[in-house]
């Protein structure tokens, strides 16, 4: 007899728990195959090379790992890396937070305008990337148009060619992109608060700053918490701007932790390094993510 | 002298008119109770006081001063939330001193008000817990200790009780009503439960579709109800009713009903061929072997000193409540009196009371 005829619900739900594996095993099978196995790949693949007279990996040690150390290039990409993950993740939540605040209002058209804010998030990076380039050619780009015309750069300094521009430059189109995201999780935090702790404020005769200083900021902190990580994790391993834009350059100037594990996987076939580099990434952001989820006390 | 008044205040959310030109006025040091159902305007004249609602037309005045344009915070009011609205990332402590921190007042000040309000609402053994650490009439005394701390002229109260048991209500019932004599400010106290208004207020403000049905003291209310509609509102359980018309025959005046002939005091004479509506509060009515009222008991519930006994008589049934000791059991027959002086007489047509001279 079968377990659903038997003694309906219980019956049938003390069928699946005395064999659990058939469920469990769709889910283990894609976690295996994409997640598992290419994780334990990589570690082994750190510790192996591949040999182009050979055509096969070999091993190789600890080699990659101590190359690493005292590679410099390692530590200048990861200090861009942090620059870029310090100074975009300051201005997108400063700048999301202060739009957030604006559009959180009932107005009439503010509902269109919360919606418009998700057409920066649809456009493929790539092609954002792109579209910076063309806007910041000294040539014919309109960022350039209006920096020179503040006197700010002038045409013989291309703002993606000179060393000390570049970053801001690759910076432009990843806040303007990204800058939406953290309105709409900071407006969604936002519009969840609850309205009488303000109607209490106000009689209590707070200003709009000590009520966004002692109430809304920290009624929204795990809202913030959670973007920043979002945003935060997903910063550490920008490729897609700066493989667009500057190829790294000029120079080592936007050359990130991603595009260099990139480059030494794929450009240079040092498959063994790239594993190498992108397992230090991995470390890098767990370790960061967790003290960020331990101090800032989000719960999951 | 911290009186409140409105005059002709209108109030519209769109197109719909919630308030629609009321005039009242709140003399300073009292305890005055806007009374009414959900839905009357209660918490939106309230929420006028405080700065928190735009009028739509006429006028709010706080110690004779239009306050209309007015912010919150210079209104010199304090108000308690329904729901406490306390801020849920301050403790007790920041909570109750937000305001005077605000006012930049000296930090020995503020200690001392905080220390002086938590003794007076006994929230020392809390000052140092979040709101979220805190159960409901805990809550409720930081949200009274953040108020008293201001020393307002006015205090509004917006249902501040509906959120808790019935033994806490009652004790802080007291509470509220203590803490107004020993501050001597004007206080407004929003609610829906007319036991609250009987028990605390020294004018109640009977609403009903955002216009004033009734001001009056809680007796004058409970005793001389002007209009059908207070009459079944103020009192537990609530006035009994009956329809029919009023006779003069002789000497006697009678209220006369299909198979009831009550007698009614001389002076309704002038009233006679009236058609009108006859109510009697439970407790007006006994139990008497000649009682105009017959009937059968059709329940009995004990509330503990007393019983109500709900009566049956002929299609309308009839509340009336008796001391224990006079219990009845289901199906008995019994006859009500009540006393001439004890009925109430209200038009027919216009619900209004008739109190000839």
């Amino acid at each position: 007899m079968s377990a659903a005829t038997n003694s309906g619900i219980k019956r049938s739900r003390r069928h699946i728990g005395d064999h659990p594996l058939p469920w469990l095993l769709p889910l283990i099978l894609l976690l295996v195959t994409f997640t598992i196995y290419p994780f334990f790949y990589n570690v082994w693949l750190s510790f192996h090379e591949f040999a182009p007279l050979s055509r096969s990996l070999e091993y190789v040690g600890l080699q990659n790992w101590s190359q690493l150390l005292g590679d410099t290039r390692f530590w200048q990409s990861l200090s861009i890396t942090l620059a870029y993950f310090v100074v975009a993740l300051t201005l997108e939540l400063v700048i999301g937070m202060c739009i957030a605040l604006l559009l959180d209002a009932d107005e009439p058209g503010f509902g269109l305008l919360r919606a418009l804010l998700t057409m920066n998030l649809v456009i493929p990076p790539a092609i954002v990337g792109y579209m910076y380039l063309l806007m910041e050619d000294p040539q014919f780009g309109v960022i350039s148009f209006v920096l020179q015309m503040f006197g700010l750069v002038d045409t013989s300094t291309p703002i993606l060619s000179s060393p000390s521009l570049a970053l801001a430059g690759v910076l432009l189109a990843e806040i303007w992109q990204w800058t939406p995201f953290m309105v709409l999780i900071l407006l969604a935090g936002l519009r969840s608060l609850p309205t009488e702790p303000y109607e209490a404020a106000m009689i209590d005769g707070a200003s709009a700053f000590q009520t966004f200083w002692r109430l809304t900021l920290p009624m929204m902190w795990k809202v913030i918490a959670i973007a920043v990580l979002i945003r935060g994790i997903d910063l550490f391993r920008v490729f897609d701007y700066v493989f667009v834009m500057t190829s790294g350059g000029p120079g080592t100037a936007t050359y990130t932790l991603s595009y260099y594990s990139w480059q030494q996987t794929f450009s240079f076939i040092k498959w063994g390094y790239g594993a190498t580099l992108s397992l230090v990434t991995l470390i890098i952001v767990l370790v960061v993510a967790n003290i960020f989820v331990k101090f800032a006390k989000v719960r999951w | 002298m911290s009186k409140v008044e409105f005059k002709n205040a209108q109030k519209a959310f769109g197109a719909v008119k919630v308030i629609e030109g009321l005039s009242l006025e709140i003399p300073h040091g009292s305890f005055a109770v806007l009374l009414g159902p959900s839905g009357c305007g209660k918490s939106t004249l309230l929420r006028m006081i405080a700065g928190l609602e735009k009028l739509t037309g006429g006028e709010v005045a706080i110690a004779g001063k239009r306050v209309n344009d007015v912010h919150p915070r210079d209104r010199d009011i304090a108000m308690v939330f329904q729901n406490y609205a306390l801020y849920p990332t301050m403790k007790v402590r920041e909570n109750i001193a937000f305001n005077l921190e605000i006012q930049k007042l000296e930090k020995r000040e503020i200690e001392r008000r905080v220390s002086e309000a938590a003794d007076i609402l006994n929230l020392r053994p809390f000052l140092d817990r979040y709101p979220k650490e805190l159960s409901g009439g805990q809550r409720q005394r930081v949200a009274m200790g953040r108020a008293l701390v201001r020393e307002a002229g006015v205090f509004l109260f917006d249902e501040p009780l509906s959120n808790l048991d019935a033994k806490l209500r009652a004790h802080m019932r007291v509470e509220i009503r203590q803490l107004h004599e020993r501050l001597g400010a004007t206080t407004l106290y929003v609610t829906h439960d007319q036991i609250e208004a009987m028990t605390m207020a020294d004018i109640i403000v009977l609403l009903d579709k955002g216009a004033i049905v009734q001001v009056g003291t809680p007796d004058e209310v409970y005793e001389k109800p002007n209009s059908v509609y207070v009459a079944d509102f103020i009192g537990s359980p609530s006035m009994n009713f009956f329809d029919g018309e009023i006779e003069a025959d002789g000497e006697e005046v009678r209220f006369r009903a299909a198979n009831l002939s009550i007698p009614l005091e001389a002076r309704y004479r002038g009233q006679a061929g009236k058609s009108v509506k006859l109510g009697v509060r439970p407790n007006d009515l006994h139990f008497a072997a000649d009682g105009a009222f017959k009937g059968e008991v059709i329940l009995s519930e004990t509330t503990g000193a007393e019983v109500q006994i709900h009566v049956r008589i002929r299609d309308s049934d009839v509340v009336a409540v008796a001391p224990r000791t006079e219990r009845r059991v289901h199906g008995e027959a019994v006859a009500l009196s009540v006393p001439p002086g004890k009925v109430h007489i209200f038009d027919a047509q216009s619900e209004r009371r008739i109190e000839p001279q």
